[in-house]
């Protein structure tokens, strides 16, 4: 199953050159490699989402390097000054490999 | 090592009651602006999700509770209800175990998180509206609501604590650990309207019901199942508690 | 039964001494996992060692007593035009006494039209959190702001 995530705008309604926050929430466990399996004793190895790409229609506008110390279920916020209608895709890997993609479509109110 | 536990546990005793600890309204207010990237949000739309395979639409819900569909909304900000088809004051989520049933699938585990998101998912389609539950809407609520204030004041467990030991009007307020002893059905607080939620010292949802027996095994009580009667019963009572305010979910917790 | 509760007992009021004297409850030396970077290397691996100077432009927003150290939300803001020659190219946050120090490297455009980023941490202990920011024009700002990490409420 594709790790769950959710891409958020605020505020829902925006005109061109207003700036928006775009948030890129995530369910993942954000492992630190430091913390104890309570059954077995062994450490859990460390297992984080390393690398976030925030792009409007195919142009990269915020690329994120994020390490273990981010919260469980992380959520990233940056701003985005709206330029026109279009989608934002936020790309997102961890440091098994797992790529996923979610997106959110930009309508500028006239 | 001695001196200290003895002096670490003088300063837990000035700690409880008083506020040098407590955390700052601005503090408070940066943790009240995380509700809108609020993981839990994405247990919600899975819940959505599941909702549909499990139950099919709001309308086949609707059916099975004997509403029509555009009622559907305020009649779930009632729960929990007596309900005939079951033959009980059930909660919400029993409601979804019945309608599973009846449409020839195995119900999913009240303690289950598929369960927790669906119900969650569930409840939000009263986001917006007033807890609307009516303790003297028949003889079953009427009982349910005594029963449920008693399981709340009954003083249970090694420590005879009950839930009033620390949410009777007498000691709400008072910090516990950089926190306040909620008032349950306050504006601030209004747990029935906030629940479930996401609990941050857990990096999990959870549901009311699991969150009293969260509050029963660190009191040392025994623990209640979810969905019996006692446990549907302290629902009730919590519920009407912050009955006509605004249903907001899913939360977020400490 | 009885010892349970005693042992809670310690560890209700041990939080509570926490609070004011971190040390008793945070003797021991923090693990080091496989990431562990202190923060004068991570700043000097930014800056190459050139200076760093504390900005009113850079606002830094952390609660001053964290309920849980596993949820501590953080948002940073500089003042800057975000235009194509005067814009903030990266925000990074620290928490200072992590074993590794560095939580994220965000990196900006002009298109961003704001500089800003906000995320939720966690924090192994009582720490300061710092962002550093690098602008167009080769300045590195900082601000930073002490988290004072509790064990909050109960369960």
């Amino acid at each position: 199953m594709a790790t769950k995530s959710l891409v958020k705008i605020k505020p829902k309604t925006y005109k061109v050159g207003d700036v928006v926050e775009v948030s890129l929430m995530v369910m993942h466990p954000m492992e630190t490699g430091l913390r104890k399996d309570k059954e077995t004793g062994n450490l859990i190895p460390a297992h984080y989402i390393n690398d976030v790409k925030f792009s409007f229609n195919g142009t990269p506008f915020t690329t994120i390097k994020s390490w273990e110390s981010l919260s469980t279920n992380p959520v990233y916020t940056v701003s985005y000054k709206v330029s026109g209608e279009g989608e934002i895709k936020v790309a997102f890997t961890d440091t098994k490999g797992d790529a996923n993609e979610n997106g959110t479509k930009i309508k500028p109110k006239a | 090592m001695k001196k200290i536990i003895l002096a670490s546990a003088l300063l837990g005793v000035l700690a409880f009651g008083s506020d040098q600890f407590a955390m700052s309204d601005a503090d408070r207010a940066m943790y009240q602006e995380m509700l809108e990237n609020n993981p839990a949000d994405m247990d919600v739309a899975w819940g959505g999700e599941l909702f549909e395979a499990n139950i099919g639409s709001e309308e086949a819900l609707a059916k099975f509770l004997g509403v029509k569909a555009e009622e559907l909304a305020a009649y779930l900000s009632g729960f929990p209800r007596y309900i005939e088809k079951l033959g009980m004051v059930a909660s919400q989520e029993q409601v979804l175990q019945g309608a599973m049933a009846e449409a020839g699938k195995k119900p999913l585990a009240l303690k289950s998180k598929e369960m927790a998101a669906m119900g969650a998912y569930v409840k939000s389609l009263s986001n917006g509206l007033p807890i609307s539950i009516d303790i003297n809407a028949n003889e079953q609520m009427k009982k349910a609501y005594a029963f449920g204030e008693e399981v709340f004041t009954q003083h249970r467990g090694g420590r005879g604590l009950s839930c009033m030991s620390c949410h009777a009007p007498a000691v709400i307020g008072s910090i516990l650990r950089t926190q306040p002893l909620p008032d349950l059905g306050s504006e601030a607080n209004k747990a029935a309207a906030t629940w479930p939620a996401y609990r941050m010292t857990k990096s999990s949802m959870s549901t009311l019901q699991k969150r009293f027996q969260g509050c029963m095994e660190n009191a040392l009580l025994a623990v209640i199942p979810m969905g019996s009667p006692e446990m549907n019963a302290l629902e009730v009572y919590v519920t009407h508690a912050a009955k006509g305010k605004e249903i907001a979910i899913p939360g977020l917790k400490r | 039964m009885q010892r349970r509760s005693f042992l809670k007992g310690i560890m209700m009021t041990g939080a509570a001494a926490a609070v004011v004297s971190p040390s008793l409850a945070f003797s021991a030396e923090a693990p080091k996992g496989p990431n562990a970077m202190d923060l004068d290397t991570a700043i000097k691996a930014i800056t190459g060692g050139k200076s760093v100077s504390a900005s009113a432009k850079v606002q830094l927003k952390a609660p001053e007593i964290a309920e849980n150290g596993a949820v501590v939300p953080v948002s940073v803001t500089v003042d800057s035009p975000m235009s194509a020659e005067d814009h903030v190219k990266a925000i990074h946050i620290f928490a200072t006494k992590n074993s590794n120090v560095r939580c994220a490297d965000v990196m900006l455009t002009p298109a961003n039209g704001k500089a800003s980023f906000s995320t939720r941490v966690k924090l192994g202990t009582s720490q300061d959190v710092m962002a550093l920011v690098v602008t167009s024009k080769g300045e590195f700002l900082s601000a930073a702001q002490n988290v004072k990490v509790t064990i909050g409420g109960c369960g």
